[in-house]
């Protein structure tokens, strides 16, 4: 920690006054041209890019509000981050994927559940640029993820890991990994899980990139063949692993939706542009579908602001998060829906596709198959609706053991 | 919501669930009258408790909540520009309107022109359309089609004539207004020129927000209802409830409500005072379009969650589906607003 300078903050906790020095600094340090040169390039120039604008982001202090004050750039309150994300949303800057496991996930569990000598560990290489990837979901546990199998077994001072993960987000550039695995099988599901930091390096790993329905290939697989992990790598102790990755999930609450949302409110302007392009300006039913459009988008950046407001007074109930999530899920892909209809026959030629770009690059048949990370991933559609009739409605939940007719 | 508002909008809840849902006229115009709900958006230095257009919206809300049928925002628009307009003798018109004589004003846009026969005399022709309870009110306030005049007109002379036209929807007595050149008064004219063209919009917009709010409370109480409902209901040796087709159908509903109230409260903070603003009025016809849509979808779907009991009249489920059905329709009309939006945002891209 000692080598990275403290980023001088100017503004305090005002965050009208961040507002200014948020702009302006997003105007000196976007990098100029950088859609074009990530529209269809490979990986490793966007891994490049995206380091490169992390090291800005750090620097400047902006990566890491949400950290606390010992850290550079954090103690920043809820309201100022919502600035950062909002201008950076305006600027139409890239988004920090590769470091998001990194900057929210891992460092929130690490500073909620880690102990001393692991936020000495880990933290300041997060500053510098070491990726994680969540390791959670494996095949047969998706939205039941407490049916997690991956088996560690304790011998003496380290655990042996013999399973599979899936679905991990930019594993295949991971130093570390956020792994969730089974030490007990005898109780409830939930009661038997346990929580590690996974050296990626470690012997006995190995991580096979998907190639996704995109042509993308932003997640992976990971196998574990008698992996062996120190017990000083676990957060929390044995068995307490669900509620650990509980606080991993809740970590980037609100904010993302944030950003997101205000995204796509400033997309509303390009699919406006992309009409007069297009010639079909004056179509009268995509006019009265974009119409129909703008509320929604609007009452999208509502919720999500509304959200973050009720996190800050502390009220927010169960469900609020569902409502948030599900909402925007619906709206993106209405959005994407939009965009295709739009873009016409032409949109279906393939155009090569933009990393890190945003939920609307204006490659509409991308941007819809995209869209679908909000409706499955980080708890399904389905799952919130679960939860907002369940929790929120007071709707019964189903029986646990209910069995096939 | 300031404290004061909370507590007022709280009295009022109270006050009108005593009243029972779909109340008519008769019962809940006196509670308006006696509880001083008029004047909640009065300015303070008029005598109203200066709570401002989030103030009415509140009780909007409240008054979609209980499906009731007093006339209240005709009547809050008309008190409304009387207090925008500025004249010299409102506070006498505000001390009549809001304590004894009843004022309404069309909710929907119908065909007006003026024709000036005599200099600074100008007649009244055509039809106001959607105007509540104009039986029992003493003046309407109208304004002509071009927005050059905004006048406030009595309602008991020749040259104005009332048709009742009655709608599916119980909570509204519509009426039409036929004016055969009705020659207004200098002093019945409330505002000409650019001065009527901000009040027109200032009306309008007002118009759209009091929609949207009506339509929040009316589409939060119907789920309410309905989720009620599925609780109790067994079928299959089970309350419906249990069924997920159902919870997910009710969990839609719920975002969309949600949505359309979040989407009210900011679009509320988007208009700001300045209501005769364009900012304001895009914000008034957001609000307007989602909130009435998801109130209509609300609808749609509580009356098929609702079974056979819904179809029945003495259920309340079709007090709340007719005025979705008839929000739609008002305002600038259900088939401008989307188009309208689309309009602004690519005039400016
Ligand atoms: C782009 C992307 C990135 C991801 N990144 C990561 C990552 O970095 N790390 C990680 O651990 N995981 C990651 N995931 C995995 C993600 O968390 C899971 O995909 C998600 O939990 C759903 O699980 P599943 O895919 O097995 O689908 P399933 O759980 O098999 O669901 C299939 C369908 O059934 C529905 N369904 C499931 N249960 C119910 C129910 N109770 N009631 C009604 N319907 C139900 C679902 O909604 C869905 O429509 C990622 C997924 C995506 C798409």
């Amino acid at each position: 920690m000692d080598q990275i300078p403290i980023p001088t903050m100017t503004t305090g906790g005002n965050p009208e006054a961040l507002r200014a020095e948020v702009r302006a600094w997003l105007q000196q340090n976007v990098p100029q041209g950088w859609r074009a040169a990530l529209t269809g390039t490979g990986q490793d120039a966007f891994v490049d890019a995206q380091r490169d604008w992390f090291q800005r982001l750090v620097k400047a202090g902006y990566a890491t509000p949400h950290w606390s004050q010992e850290w550079p750039g954090g103690g920043r309150s809820l309201a100022e981050q919502k600035v950062i994300f909002e201008y950076v949303a305006r600027a139409a800057a890239p988004r920090l994927i590769l470091f998001f496991v990194a900057l929210y996930h891992a460092a929130c569990t690490v500073m909620e559940w880690g102990s001393e000598e692991q936020k000495r560990q880990h933290l300041p290489g997060i500053l510098e640029g070491r990726v994680w990837c969540q390791g959670f979901s494996e095949p047969n546990a998706g939205s039941d993820l407490a049916a997690v199998r991956t088996r560690a077994e304790r011998r003496g001072d380290r655990y042996v890991i013999n399973g599979q993960k899936t679905w991990s987000t930019l594993a295949q550039f991971a130093d570390r990994c956020l792994l969730l695995v089974r030490t007990d099988s005898s109780g409830a599901p939930q009661a038997g899980l346990t929580y590690l930091l996974l050296d990626m390096r470690s012997k006995g790993v190995s991580v096979r990139p998907i190639e996704q329905i995109t042509g993308d290939d932003e997640f992976a697989e990971i196998f574990f063949d008698d992996v062996e992990v120190p017990v000083s790598d676990r957060v929390g102790e044995e068995g307490q692993g669900w509620a650990v990755a509980q606080s991993t999930l809740a970590s980037e609450r609100g904010l993302t939706l944030v950003e997101l949302t205000q995204r796509m409110r400033y997309s509303l302007a390009r699919i406006a542009g992309i009409m007069r392009e297009r010639g079909v300006v004056d179509d009268p039913a995509l006019r009265r579908d974009l119409g129909r459009l703008i509320p929604k988008v609007h009452a999208a950046c509502a919720l999500a602001d509304r959200y973050l407001l009720k996190r800050i007074e502390g009220t927010e109930v169960a469900g609020d998060a569902s409502i948030v999530k599900l909402n925007y899920a619906r709206t993106l892909r209405e959005f994407t829906l939009l965009g295709q209809r739009i873009a016409g026959l032409q949109g279906q030629y393939q155009e090569p596709f933009i990393r890190g770009g945003g939920m609307e690059t204006g490659n509409w048949p991308f941007d819809f198959m995209n869209s679908y990370n909000w409706s499955i991933a980080g708890g399904s559609d389905e799952i919130q609706r679960n939860i907002i009739a369940e929790r929120m409605l007071g709707m019964p939940r189903e029986p646990k053991n209910w069995t096939l007719a | 919501m300031n404290p004061e508002l909370i507590e007022l909008r709280d009295s009022a809840r109270q006050v009108l669930g005593e009243s029972g849902l779909g109340a008519s006229e008769h019962q809940t115009w006196p509670l308006v009258l006696d509880l001083g709900w008029l004047l909640v958006a009065v300015p303070e230095d008029l005598g109203g408790l200066g709570q401002g257009l989030a103030g009415a919206c509140a009780f909007y809300t409240e008054f979609g909540r209980r499906v009731a049928g007093a006339p209240y925002v005709p009547a809050m628009l008309a008190i409304d520009a009387i207090c925008a307009a500025g004249r010299a003798d409102r506070e006498d018109w505000l001390q009549r309107l809001t304590t004894r004589d009843y004022v309404t004003t069309p909710l929907a846009d119908g065909e007006l022109t003026l024709t000036s026969s005599r200099p600074g005399k100008p007649r009244l022709s055509g039809t106001a359309v959607a105007v509540p309870s104009a039986d029992k009110a003493s003046h309407v306030l109208v304004a002509s089609s071009d927005g050059d005049c905004v006048a406030l007109v009595p309602l008991r002379q020749g040259g104005v004539e009332l048709r009742e036209r009655p709608t599916w929807d119980r909570s509204r007595r519509l009426f039409d207004l036929r004016f055969t050149g009705l020659e207004l008064e200098r002093d019945m004219v409330l505002a000409s020129g650019s001065a009527a063209q901000a009040l027109c919009r200032r009306l309008a917009t007002h118009r759209d927000f009091a929609l949207a709010a009506g339509a929040v409370g009316g589409a939060e109480a119907l789920l309410d209802l309905t989720v009620d409902y599925l609780k109790t209901r067994r079928q299959f040796g089970r309350p419906l409830a249990l069924f997920q087709a159902l919870k997910h159908r009710c969990a839609d509903l719920k975002a969309q409500v949600a949505a359309a109230e979040a989407l009210l409260q900011d679009a509320l903070q988007r208009a700001g005072e300045a209501l005769d603003g364009a900012a304001a009025g895009a914000a008034g016809r957001e609000a307007r379009l989602l909130a009435c849509s998801a109130y209509a979808h609300v609808a749609e779907e509580a009356l098929q969650l609702h079974g056979g009991i819904g179809m029945t009249a003495e259920h309340h489920c079709h007090l709340f589906l007719k005025r979705a059905l008839l929000d739609q329709h008002l305002g600038r009309g259900g088939n401008r607003y989307d188009l309208d939006l689309a309009d602004a945002l690519l005039a400016g891209a």
